[in-house]
Formats: structure tokens, C-alpha cells, sequence
């Protein structure tokens, strides 16, 4: 690891790469995984799996920051995999006028693609998603995460 | 395992509901409902037995499930143990 930083920064002297190029270099060499380069250093511990899903509703405004959330849920990530499974009792029929319904609103999605592995997915990537909502000169902020 | 009991919160009102009775209720009523539960199926082409897997999976994941909501006059707790 350190070879390849004084490779990108004898390159930096050189005048062969930019600062800006040497910093990108480095930052990339940062973010290899540990999988890829396993004598080189010490493996990242494995992410646990979440149990549940949260999601907060919060005020923005200073004032309301000390005070709790205004909505707090909590959903076990089981109870979403359950939830999942159901999708595939959706008749044929109403999943085409849902899929239909969504499409129209601009939301090409087809509900038939649901399925459990597709939802790790989802919660792989979910780390900390937050949405800012404003409404009726209230300024919310809404958090979903897993934990 | 099915949740046991919920505690549930609404205007300064506590409230324990013991959810086993309840179950032992609704399984009561699930058995008389089952004719009409399998012919459902037959009509929908539904797999009852996979059917009766997804709900009891359904049942068995509540445990621990949270929900809040405070508003001023509207505030509303429930937490399934």
C-alpha cells in the first residue's frame, strides 16, 4: 500500500499527474477492500446484520431539536421479509393495474420484482437515508435507517 | 415466537392488552373459517399451506415492533412484546 502511495506521489513530482489526479489515486487505493489485498492489512470487521428498520420524523427548526420525534417506528427487518412473501399472493390482475397506476405516475416499477433477496439489497444500501420535507411552513425531516 | 401482549398508549391513557387471549380467540374463530379460507384459495389459486406460512411468519415477526406518534392531543404509543 504505501509503495503505491510513493509511486502516485514520485508521479506528483514528476509533474506527470495533478494534485487533484495524485489525491483521487490515493483516495482510490483507500478505498480497496480488504478482500482484495488480504496480506496487506488488517481485515474490516463484518457489518452486522440489522434488526430493525427506524424511521423518524423529526421538526428541522432549532428550537424543536431537543425535543423527541414526533414519529418513531420501529419495524422488526423480519417482519419486512414477511411483508415481502405477500407480494406473491397479489392476483395477476391487480398487480397489472398497480403496475399500470405507478407507471402513470411516473413510477416505471414492476411488483412482480419484488422478492426477499431484492429487499437485502435495498437494506444493504440503506444505511441512513434522510428526506426533507416541507409542508405547510413546517420544515420536516424524515430519517429511515436500519439498526 | 407471536407477540404476548401490547402496550399501547393514547392521551396520557396506558393501556396492557394481554394479546394471548386474543389469539386463543381468533384460533377458535380460524378453525371454524378454515372451509372458507381453503375455498378461497381454490378460487384464487392460491397455495393454502403456503398461505398459512407467509401469515404465521407474519405473526411471528411482530414481536417488537414500535410505533409513535407524538402530536399535541394526538399522541399515540404501541409496542408489541
Amino acid at each position: 500500500m504505501n509503495e503505491d502511495r510513493r509511486r502516485i506521489l514520485d508521479l506528483l513530482a514528476q509533474g506527470r499527474v495533478t494534485a487533484d489526479e495524485a489525491e483521487r489515486l490515493i483516495a482510490a487505493i483507500e478505498k480497496e477492500p480488504a478482500s482484495a489485498s488480504p496480506n496487506q492489512g488488517p481485515e474490516a470487521p463484518p457489518k452486522a446484520k440489522p434488526k430493525y428498520l427506524r424511521v423518524l420524523v423529526e421538526q428541522q427548526d432549532g428550537a424543536a431539536a431537543d425535543r423527541p420525534s414526533l414519529v418513531n417506528i420501529r419495524v422488526p427487518m423480519q417482519l419486512l421479509r414477511a411483508g415481502v412473501k405477500l407480494a406473491s399472493f397479489i392476483p395477476a390482475q391487480a398487480r397489472a393495474h398497480v403496475d399500470g397506476a405507478l407507471r402513470e405516475n411516473g413510477v416505471p416499477f414492476d411488483l412482480s420484482q419484488i422478492k426477499p433477496e431484492n429487499l437485502e439489497e435495498i437494506v444493504d444500501q440503506l444505511d441512513d437515508l434522510t428526506v426533507d420535507v416541507d409542508q405547510k411552513n413546517e420544515k420536516m425531516k424524515v430519517k429511515v435507517f436500519c439498526e | 415466537m407471536i407477540p404476548f401482549a401490547a402496550e399501547v398508549s393514547f392521551r396520557n391513557r396506558h393501556l396492557w392488552i394481554p394479546l394471548a387471549v386474543l389469539w386463543i380467540v381468533l384460533a377458535a374463530l380460524a378453525v371454524l373459517a378454515l372451509p372458507l379460507f381453503l375455498i378461497g384459495c381454490l378460487l384464487l389459486n392460491v397455495r393454502p399451506f403456503h398461505a398459512i406460512a407467509v401469515f404465521w411468519n407474519i405473526l411471528t415477526s411482530l414481536n417488537d415492533t414500535e410505533l409513535s406518534v407524538d402530536k399535541p392531543e394526538r399522541s399515540f404509543s404501541a409496542h408489541l412484546y
